[in-house]
């Protein structure tokens, strides 16, 4: 196994028929994915991020760029000599044929013994927790148990890399959560690299290493989960990873001040002027004891409260200041004692204050 | 009551229509070839028409020629139809054009041509004083037009065999085709990234997915064509004759107490065909390719 390398990939689709609807286009890509690296591309749906995938697995052409896999170019491979294994949002097993066919079906291309590959794929499916099942038909499993199948088969064949293009958004999230789960351990105990496509955040954020945040054709930003969410390098990014609460002002004399004026504080030096968004997670946004003077290193806000949501054990409220609504999360005891319509004080630690342009 | 009696009585004249025609030329001919024959004065059940005619060696060898030609004309027109079926296939995942809607029609073609016009086209083309023996001999291929081998009205049957291959593979392509497209076009992309080229797609995938639907058209083509007048009478020898020909022929050409025999070579078709449908019937069911399908 070797690093995989995008190198300017683009692809431009030929305009529909319907003249209004603009010709998609993949604007020049480049990534380095690690040997044993999860790397997941994140965006909405229509943003491109499948094009990029069967862009490397060969399975549509790409109109300028390279890709390579350690030192080899196979930009011009076929994707039946690219060794890349894929696992799509069907398990697009073949239902004519039994489970361990199924999963044996990549060894038999590579003419690999029926004896050696009836036993690698047995084993296979011992690992994904389907020992047993190999002399059944597809249509005898569920949803689930035929999205494991479909992973035994691509992981079998022993990949260069594994490419999977949402493979757990037609299951239930209780399904789901299980399969992630498993993704991940099978990932770690075989070191295989893996490039995931999801519009799911959640998903992105629970499995992945890095994480690429596409857009409109573009790859945006890519980075580990963390640094995505702290530090969105753009308000779609921010937008996409849920971050909603985004300010609109300008930052003038070393102040940030709101469109509406409800937002005026001090920020450091080394805030580039001009026009921008401010971005608060709505985890930093602190609820203010009362009669609790404000810390120096915070900003304070006062606002109405419009909305508060039960939300998995914590409580998520929406504050409007001045013209924005703000959300954000409140332990149970904190919201306790609120009320919708009840006009609140918030602190957010300077630190925490992240501004795009 | 009116309302649902009603589609019923509305059908009735059609389905009468059919079973007197039918049914009754098939309870008539039953009864004839059992020796109940009014006109001739015979009212007796018995069996001497079908002893007489397993006895004769025109019969057996009649059975074998058609026999022969019925199950060469449906492989080639089986091999045929498959392979038609699997380049049209391709040729709509690769195309997006409106060119595969050309092919389609073009393969389809023979479909709409009647079966005695099938023949005659035959005749025409193959017969050693026909088109393409003209065509060889004055390129040079042949010598003289007696050198082109004889196709047409050959004790062999490929006369025969060539009319059916030819205007039967459509039938058996027009069978497959569906089934093809019922193909999940991702299962393409599938076999690509675990290494299938196309030939390996073809044998892993197309074929084991067509074969229920390639038997069962493969096999009515050997039924019709097992049973079939029109061609094997216009491209045939008088002897031996498939036996459909060699039917009317006693028909026709013997006396009052020779039809009994006709009819029961008909009657012989019949159970040989209803005999050969439970076996495609009992292996189709053993097989259970169609496992997993919906």
């Amino acid at each position: 196994m070797s690093s995989l390398r995008i190198i300017n990939i683009e692809k431009q689709y030929q305009q529909t028929q319907r003249k209004s609807d603009p010709a998609f286009s993949l604007q020049p890509v480049g990534l380095t994915i690690n040997e044993g690296e999860f790397f997941s591309l994140l965006g909405p749906s229509g943003c491109g991020k499948t094009t990029l995938l069967k862009l490397v697995a060969g399975l549509l052409q790409a109109d300028n760029g390279e890709i390579w896999v350690g030192d080899a170019n196979i930009t011009a491979v076929p994707p039946e000599d690219r060794r890349f294994a894929m696992v799509f949002q069907q398990s697009l097993l073949f239902p004519h044929m039994t489970v361990e066919d199924n999963v044996a079906f990549g060894l038999k291309m590579q003419k690999v013994g029926k004896k050696q590959r009836l036993a690698d794929a047995r084993e296979m499916l011992e690992h994904v927790g389907l020992k047993g099942f190999g002399l059944r038909f597809p249509d005898e499993l569920s949803g689930g148990q035929q999205q494991r199948v479909a992973l035994a088969r691509a992981l079998v064949a022993n990949p260069q890399v594994l490419l999977m293009d949402e493979p757990f958004s037609a299951l239930d999230p209780s399904l789901r959560e299980e399969m992630r789960e498993l993704l991940s351990r099978i990932q770690k105990q075989f070191r295989v690299t893996v490039l995931f496509v999801t519009h799911d955040r959640e998903e992105a954020f629970q499995l992945s290493d890095r994480i690429g945040v596409m857009s409109e054709g573009t790859l945006l930003q890519v980075g580990k989960a963390r640094d995505l969410y702290e530090r969105p390098e753009s308000r779609k990014v921010a937008s996409f990873l849920g971050l909603k609460n985004s300010v609109e002002g300008i930052v003038a004399a070393g102040r940030f001040i709101s469109a509406d004026r409800s937002f005026d504080f001090p920020v450091e030096e080394t805030i580039e002027r001009g026009p921008c968004h401010l971005i608060l997670r709505p985890e930093v946004v602190q609820l203010k004891i009362l009669k609790e003077d404000p810390l120096e290193d915070s900003i304070q806000l006062s606002g109405v409260i419009q909305q508060l949501r039960f939300n998995y054990g914590f409580y998520t409220g929406t504050i409007q200041v001045g013209i924005y609504l703000l959300d954000c999360s409140f332990t149970s005891q904190q919201a306790e004692g609120l009320v919708v319509g009840q006009e609140i004080d918030v602190l957010v630690n300077k630190k925490d204050l992240w501004f795009v342009a | 009551m009116w309302q649902k009696t009603k589609p019923y009585l509305l059908l009735l004249p059609a389905v009468g229509t059919i079973v007197l025609l039918f049914f009754g030329g098939l309870f008539d001919g039953l009864l004839k070839s059992l020796g109940y024959f009014p006109a001739i004065g015979e009212t007796r059940f018995e069996l001497t028409a079908y002893t007489d005619l397993l006895r004769s060696s025109e019969f057996w060898e009649s059975l074998f020629l058609t026999l022969r030609v019925a199950a060469l004309s449906s492989v080639i027109a089986g091999v045929l139809g498959a392979a038609v079926a699997i380049s049209l296939y391709l040729l709509n995942e690769s195309a997006k054009s409106g060119t595969t809607q050309v092919w389609h029609r073009l393969f389809q073609l023979p479909l709409t041509i009647p079966h005695l016009v099938g023949g005659y086209i035959i005749v025409l083309l193959f017969m050693q004083s026909g088109f393409l023996s003209k065509i060889l001999a004055t390129i040079g291929f042949i010598d003289e037009i007696p050198d082109f081998p004889v196709l047409v009205n050959d004790p062999f049957g490929w006369g025969i065999i060539l009319t059916y291959a030819w205007k039967e593979a459509p039938f058996v392509s027009l069978m497959i085709y569906p089934v093809l497209s019922r193909i999940h076009r991702s299962w393409r992309d599938v076999s690509r990234v675990f290494g299938a080229g196309n030939w390996s797609f073809i044998r892993e995938i197309v074929l084991p997915v067509m074969l229920p639907a390639w038997t069962i058209a493969t096999f009515i083509v050997f039924v019709f064509t097992f049973s079939a007048f029109e061609v094997p009478f216009l491209l045939g020898v008088t002897y031996p004759s498939m036996l459909p020909v060699y039917s009317y022929q006693l028909y026709t050409s013997g006396t009052l107490a020779d039809r009994p025999e006709a009819l029961a070579v008909n009657i012989l078709l019949a159970i040989l065909t209803i005999l050969l449908g439970l076996v495609v019937y009992y292996f189709s069911k053993r097989w259970n390719v169609l496992k997993g399908w919906d």
